[in-house]
């Protein structure tokens, strides 16, 4: 204690530096845990959006995942209503899980019968309920939503939504009254092209018009005509109403999204065939949770013996990792580059330090003080550098993170499609606190070392000769 | 606690110092033999540059002779380690400075405790004797004060009690009066005495002013780095 109460006496015999000192160290790590307060809540947007839109764990027949995204028809879980149950009837499954739904995959052709156009599709069959639910997925707070609340109900089966690319391509802005979404230019002419496009080979209409629903023809929403191939390779054509658009995340995707109720995926899928779906989706109150549910899902798989493959949110996500990891090595370059600063101004300030009481450490060697007590004193001023820089630093965080979480600032994270409100996750933050400013203060430990040994080694009567 | 052994507290025998500037060699000890005996009051004389400050640095063990045995308090320091010698600086010698040496930002109060700290005294007693030593020395009513608002005469008071705090078996004085006018000079020498007395103490201190001279009770006289005179005076 008494080390210390002499550390922080000599630190402010020189007011001017150590304030300058203290400054450096307050501004440096002020800015990595602003900047780790903006990356955490960077993560936490993105992961939000992630697991919302896939969950946190998805269930797939053991191959999918590497070679089924071609043919998702035949790669379908067989029996999947009894997976289903099998994971919603789990103890630890049933704590653990907010949401577990089936959702089946598939890709073909969408065409508008009435501007004779078309366009390739990738499609999403899903529960409509479960996914708004999905949609309130917010672990953090972020507020940030990865999807929009679909607009369909569970007993609507031929109502879908789209990207607004897709029904922009297929010439249906006008139609769904939609605002930035230009009408459809005249097609270029080409001779060219007249000669060798050949004609559509199948009238979309004329196979729909069987098997379309009584409501879809009172209703004035268009009516997109989606044809696929079955799981036995067959064509099977089924129709569409546009109940909503939704702005997609990345273009590719906006032009040829295509969400709808899972039965009709299926009917397009699958035909009169068994229903599969492709995969069941797991998404946790928690996501620590994440191994515990991934253990317990392939165990209960090998109990029953199913042939199931387990996907979490990162894998199903790969831009997820990749966003991470370059935030993370930004992070590390710019709390390096700090950590260097910091080196510097606290090794100058205790060398500054050490020259000037070169007399007072020949008179406290003279008086029996050993050489490692000169070294500890040095040290435990560098340190102590370290902890006010740090607190002061911690609290200079929560000031300015106060400040933008209150500005009314927003921005749209990776993968969203509409911004979101700005901020920074400094509350709570407890582990990018303790790390910052146990890391600083190890730090200004370190810079101190130098000089300090430099004192210790000083021959006490060159010390008291010294001027 | 002073030793109750009889034997001279200081023995050199065949001490020589030479120090290096350069490519150069300065002899500034060369081969000095002398005792100086326990709870007496001495003096080395000489002029500036005789080898006074090297003697005394050399007997209170903060430098090393470069030949020759140095016994101080019937310990041959040669045989100590660094940290050893340091241990042995803090129980059994004490420094007065010149230029006083007070660390400025302790009060009088915390300069006379911190030897005292470093031998971990417990608390209570470190009051007390700190308390006393400053009544000592006239200083009771200054112990909150920091050095820069101490007198000269005061900042030596002080470095005397923080000398004499740690009851140890030799005082070592550098020059104590160089820096004060001559009335204060002599009040000071006059309380190292009467401390010296009161504390049954070796004192030895340096000086090149001759008039301090009649206050000791031996005088070595020091020039060119030979002891060149040896007078004993009146016993305390």
């Amino acid at each position: 204690m008494m080390l210390v109460k002499i550390a922080a006496r000599n630190l402010f015999r020189n007011t001017r530096r150590t304030v300058t000192t203290l400054g450096t160290i307050t501004i440096g790590a002020g800015a990595v845990l602003v900047f780790g307060a903006y990356i955490t809540y960077i993560q936490y947007a993105v992961q939000t959006n992630a697991v919302q839109r896939t969950g946190h764990l998805q269930v797939f027949r053991r191959g999918y995942f590497a070679m089924g995204t071609a043919a998702p028809g035949a790669w379908g879980i067989d029996h999947y209503t009894t997976v289903l149950s099998l994971i919603q009837q789990d103890p630890t499954l049933r704590t653990l899980s907010a949401v577990v739904t089936p959702m089946q995959l598939l890709a073909g052709i969408a065409g508008s019968f009435e501007n004779n156009t078309s366009k390739t599709f990738f499609g999403v069959g899903f529960v409509p309920s479960d996914r708004d639910q999905m949609e309130q997925w917010d672990e953090y707070g972020t507020e940030s939503r990865g999807l929009k609340r679909s607009g369909l109900r569970d007993s609507e089966l031929s109502k879908g939504i789209t990207g607004i690319g897709l029904v922009r391509i297929l010439g249906l802005c006008a139609q769904l009254h939609l605002e930035n979404c230009p009408p459809q230019p005249a097609q270029p002419s080409s001779d060219l092209a007249a000669e060798e496009t050949p004609a559509p080979p199948v009238n979309l209409a004329a196979l729909t018009s069987r098997d379309k629903p009584a409501d879809a023809k009172a209703s004035a929403a268009p009516t997109l005509d989606l044809l696929a191939a079955t799981a036995g390779g067959a064509p099977n054509v089924v129709s569409l109403q546009v109940a909503n658009v939704e702005l997609q995340p990345w273009k590719e995707l906006d032009d040829n999204y295509v969400g709808m109720n899972i039965g009709l995926a299926q009917n397009l899928v699958y035909g009169r065939g068994e229903h599969k779906a492709t995969s069941i989706v797991v998404q946790l109150h928690r996501t620590q949770d994440l191994e515990i549910a991934r253990s317990r899902l392939l165990a209960l798989f090998r109990e029953h013996g199913l042939d199931l493959e387990v996907h979490d949110f990162t894998e199903l996500n790969p831009q997820y990792n990749q966003i991470i990891g370059l935030f993370g090595s930004i992070f590390a370059f710019i709390t390096t580059i700090i950590a260097v600063v910091v080196v510097f101004t606290v090794s100058n300030a205790t060398s500054m330090s050490v020259i000037e009481r070169t007399g007072e450490i020949g008179t406290t060697r003279a008086m029996g003080m050993r050489r490692q007590g000169i070294r500890k004193q040095f040290l435990v001023e560098g340190s102590l550098l370290g902890v006010i820089g740090a607190t002061l630093g911690a609290l200079l965080a929560q000031i300015v993170a106060y400040a933008v979480n209150h500005a009314g600032l927003t921005w749209t994270p990776p993968n969203a499609g509409a911004p979101v409100p700005l901020r920074l996750y400094t509350n709570g933050a407890y582990a990018l606190i303790g790390a910052t400013w146990i890391g600083l203060v190890i730090v200004s430990s370190l810079a101190a070392l130098l000089p300090a040994n430099r004192a210790a080694r000083l021959p006490v009567v060159d010390a008291l000769r010294h001027v | 606690m002073t030793t109750t052994s009889n034997n001279p507290v200081v023995a050199l025998t065949g001490v020589f110092k030479t120090y290096t500037a350069g490519e150069v060699e300065v002899p500034a000890v060369k081969g000095v033999t002398f005792t100086i005996p326990r709870r007496r009051f001495s003096v080395i004389v000489g002029p500036s540059g005789s080898g006074k400050t090297t003697l005394l640095n050399l007997i209170g063990c903060l430098d090393t002779p470069t030949a020759g045995r140095v016994v101080v308090a019937d310990q041959d320091v040669a045989t100590l380690t660094d940290n050893a010698i340091s241990d042995f600086r803090a129980r059994k010698v004490g420094f007065i400075f010149q230029n006083f040496s007070l660390i400025p930002v302790f009060s009088a109060y915390e300069n006379v405790e911190y030897p005292l700290l470093m031998l971990g005294v417990s608390a209570p007693e470190r009051r007390r004797r700190v308390t006393s030593m400053l009544e000592a020395v006239g200083l009771a009513d200054r112990g909150r004060q920091r050095p820069n608002q101490l007198s000269g005469g005061q900042k030596q008071r002080v470095a005397i009690a923080r000398a004499l705090v740690k009851e140890p078996d030799l005082v070592l004085a550098d020059e104590p009066t160089a820096n004060l006018d001559s009335h204060t000079g002599a009040a000071i020498i006059e309380l190292m005495r009467r401390m010296q007395e009161q504390y049954s103490t070796t004192f030895v201190f340096s000086t090149h002013d001759r008039q301090l001279m009649s206050h000791a009770d031996d005088t070595f006289t020091i020039r060119d780095g030979l002891l060149v005179d040896h007078v004993t005076g009146a016993a305390s």
